[in-house]
């Protein structure tokens, strides 16, 4: 939990060191693209305001001087003094007249007419912006404004503004600044006022000695002293015909846009890394979930593995035996359970037999259910009665459980030689007790559950088993599964299974768990279903023949046992029969014997016959040889091995052992219903 | 079916009957280890093309007997003759079936 929380913890770091770096990014870029591009507007909006000035000031120039050209055409004198009186009228800085060839030919500046050893100032010579006022000489313009500029002729600072004459050449006016200015000034003040760059940003037009002409603020600052605007704007100063102006945006303007698209790139960057972190979170978390979930399923299924690798699980468990069989199946449900069964002898004629339920699942219930088996056998073993086992049992099962875990038992022991059986239950559901065709519960008062308390005393049961009984035990598995209207199997229902007129057999347990399946209706098995059946056979009948290893002891060997198989039913008794003459032609043939002999046994419920031959002769498994193909044709059959074939396809169980230097075949052979 | 009743000392009896190039054998009695030399040396079949083995009274047969069986099928088809088992009961059929000899046999 710890791991995954630091997991979640990294995860929005990460995220938040990714949005954190993304921010500064952003804001440094749109930071720097916001100082670009209100430069950028300020050079648009200058060349703007580079036309507006010059158009206004030409247009005002050129009015000066077409009154002055109505004033010579009138009749004002020309000469060099009335010129500069006219100047003066008109508050221009100079007035001359040029004629059709360009040159100058009155003028109020005396140096720009021709003198001795010096021509006139001539336009279309002086070349430049100068040879542009030849326009007006020949016809191609009316009017013409120079710019405000170092002059052609002796460097002064001149605006010069020329209209036409129809009676030929043209008249020309220049003004320096301060006429300029004054001339311009009335109709720049307003220009600009309603002007606005960047939003709040705006145009300020001063005169050179720093008094501002023109403002777009508001209170406005006309006529007073100007000062540079400083840090707090982008600003720009160009002098456009003579006037310093000024292009100014607030930086504040656009660190409002920067910060707008900051925060709106932030919102749209959080909610896309938000995204991503969830995501991510999402898809490790159910990654590592997946692998822990397939880890805990090897596991579980390892531990459920070893669990049912310690219960007895080779059947039939003692093949010689004779005078009952036993069969158990576990059919463990989704989880590993508690359940177990467990059998074997605790003297060479009881044999102790349970079924036990631990109250836990899964690893802990697992583990308190090893701990119990393996308690009970080997204090079982020791060969103390059983309520004594189950009391010490009890008592080392209660040490140290803290988790109050339990386990319930039903354990019998059975004399194999007598049928009787005492038991003992310890909280566990009552067997079934088949006897004939009858099934019945052997109810008795359960003593407490093994592990719930120390010190308890366990009481102890008793039973006659006739040749033929049987003893069902169970856990709630079988009882309690449900189906899906929640109905349960019951006792009822395995009861009616259990009493169908049939003899107790290994079948029947899959009969059973194939019964509760159908009840269970494809509902989930809920617990594991745990079964183990003992049916007593009672004593034997038997009857042994020794033999010498001759074709006469062969001849008598199969007679006798023609003679013993005599209540046996034709069909069986040829079966036996055969394969017996098998098994004494090995014998008396090849095994090199001195001498050998033949056991029959005969058993009931179920009817059963097994004959056991002992030979002295050299080690021989016949199980052990490959089987002859019984595919080939005539041609290619070989007679070897056919016999032991046909002892193996007909009888069952076959065993052999090498015991004390001898071979020991043991056939059986199941028969009646 | 009806029980074979066996004697000791009497263990088998060969009932042999040629017709022409077709000749009878009728066994009455177990196969084995013991009974099959028995029955091996009637197995003389001289100019027969055909030889039928009636096994209605043989109750069982062994692996002993089988070898016979095969003998006498492999040495006829041989010969460019015939063998037949007739008549085979219940433990018999089971042991020829077993061993696939049921697949070799001509059993009529």
């Amino acid at each position: 939990m710890t791991a995954r929380r630091s997991l979640y913890l990294k995860i929005a770091l990460s995220v938040l060191a990714a949005f954190a770096l993304s921010m500064a990014f952003t804001w440094f870029l749109h930071g720097h693209l916001s100082d670009n591009d209100a430069h950028e507007l300020i050079g648009r909006t200058f060349s703007a305001v580079e036309s507006e000035i010059s158009d206004c000031v030409n247009e005002r120039l050129v009015r000066q001087c077409m009154a002055a050209r109505e004033r010579l055409d009138e009749g004002h004198p020309d000469d060099t003094a009335s010129l500069q009186d006219l100047a003066r009228e008109l508050h221009v800085t100079e007035v001359s007249i040029a004629d059709e060839k360009g040159d100058i030919v009155r003028s109020s500046v005396p140096e720009y007419l021709a003198a001795p050893g010096k021509p006139a100032f001539n336009f279309a010579a002086a070349g430049g912006k100068a040879a542009d006022m030849m326009a007006l000489v020949d016809g191609r313009e009316t009017e013409y404004c120079q710019p405000f500029r170092s002059n052609a002729a002796n460097g002064a600072w001149r605006k010069f503004v020329g209209v036409w004459r129809p009676s030929g050449g043209f008249v020309e006016i220049g003004c320096d600044g301060a006429a300029l200015r004054g001339l311009a000034r009335s109709s720049i003040v307003d220009l600009f006022r309603n002007w606005r760059v960047g939003g709040t940003g705006g145009i300020v037009v001063t005169t050179p000695s720093g008094l501002v002409l023109s403002d777009y603020a508001e209170p406005n600052r006309e006529g007073t002293q100007w000062t540079d605007p400083g840090e707090s704007f982008y600003w720009k100063r160009v002098e456009i015909e003579s006037f310093p102006t000024y292009v100014m945006i607030p930086k504040s303007a656009a660190a409002v846009q920067r910060d707008v698209l900051v925060s709106a790139t932030a919102a749209l960057n959080g909610a896309a890394l938000v995204f991503v972190a969830l995501l991510v979170g999402f898809v490790i978390s159910s990654f590592v979930r997946q692998q822990m979930h397939a880890q805990a399923a090897r596991e579980l299924k390892m531990a459920k593995d070893i669990q049912r690798a310690a219960l007895p699980n080779v059947f039939p468990p003692f093949p010689d035996e004779t005078r009952f069989d036993i069969w158990a199946a576990m059919d463990a449900a989704k989880e590993v359970g508690g359940d177990f069964y467990d059998f074997y002898f605790t003297a060479q004629d009881r044999l102790l037999f349970l079924v036990a339920d631990v109250s836990g699942k899964g690893v802990p219930g697992a583990m308190f259910m090893m701990r119990a088996k393996t308690l009970v056998k080997s204090i079982a073993q020791t060969g103390k009665p059983l309520s004594r086992v189950f009391e010490e049992a009890n008592d080392a099962l209660c040490e140290g459980n803290s988790s109050n875990t339990f386990v319930t038992v039903w354990a019998g022991e059975l004399n194999i030689l007598t049928g009787h059986v005492t038991y003992v239950n310890a909280g566990h559901n009552p067997p079934v007790v088949c006897r004939d065709e009858n099934a019945e519960y052997l109810r008795s008062r359960p003593s407490l559950v093994l592990g719930a308390m120390p010190g308890v005393k366990y009481r102890v049961g008793e039973l006659q088993l006739a040749p033929g009984d049987a003893i069902y035990l169970y856990t709630d598995g079988i009882t309690e599964q449900p189906n899906a209207a929640g109905e349960l199997y019951g006792e009822e229902r395995l009861l009616k299974t259990l009493a169908g007129g049939q003899p107790m057999r290994e079948a029947l347990l899959g009969t059973v768990l194939d019964g509760v399946r159908r009840h269970a209706a494809g509902v989930e098995q809920a617990d594991d279903c745990t079964q183990l059946a003992i049916r007593y056979r009672g004593e034997p009948d038997v009857v042994s023949w020794n033999y010498l290893p001759t074709m006469e002891d062969l001849a008598k060997a199969t007679s006798d046992l023609e003679g013993a198989l005599a209540p046996v039913p034709d069909r069986v008794r040829n079966q036996m029969l055969v394969a017996a003459d098998e098994i004494f032609a090995n014998i008396v043939r090849h095994s090199g014997a001195t001498k050998w002999s033949l056991t029959v046994e005969k058993t009931r419920y179920p009817d059963r016959v097994r004959l056991v031959t002992t030979d002295d002769g050299k080690a021989f498994d016949p199980l052990s040889i490959r089987d002859p193909d019984t595919m080939l044709c005539a041609e290619e059959r070989a007679i070897g091995g056919l016999g032991i074939l046909i002892v193996k396809k007909t009888m069952s169980p076959v065993t052999y052992r090498r015991r004390n230097g001898k071979n020991v075949l043991s056939m059986g052979k199941d028969y009646g219903d | 079916m009806a029980r074979t009743s066996f004697q000791w000392g009497k263990t088998m009896e060969i009932k042999v009957k040629t017709e022409g190039t077709k000749m009878t054998i009728a066994v009455n009695g177990r196969v084995d280890t013991v009974t099959a030399p028995e029955l091996e040396a009637s197995f003389k079949f001289g100019d027969a093309t055909c030889v039928v083995l009636d096994v209605e009274q043989v109750p069982y047969m062994s692996s002993a007997g089988l070898r016979l069986l095969l003998t006498a099928h492999k040495t006829m088809l041989a010969n460019g003759g015939e063998f037949q088992v007739a008549n085979v009961q219940p433990a018999v059929k089971d042991v020829l079936d077993i061993t696939g000899f049921s697949d070799i046999l001509n059993l009529i």
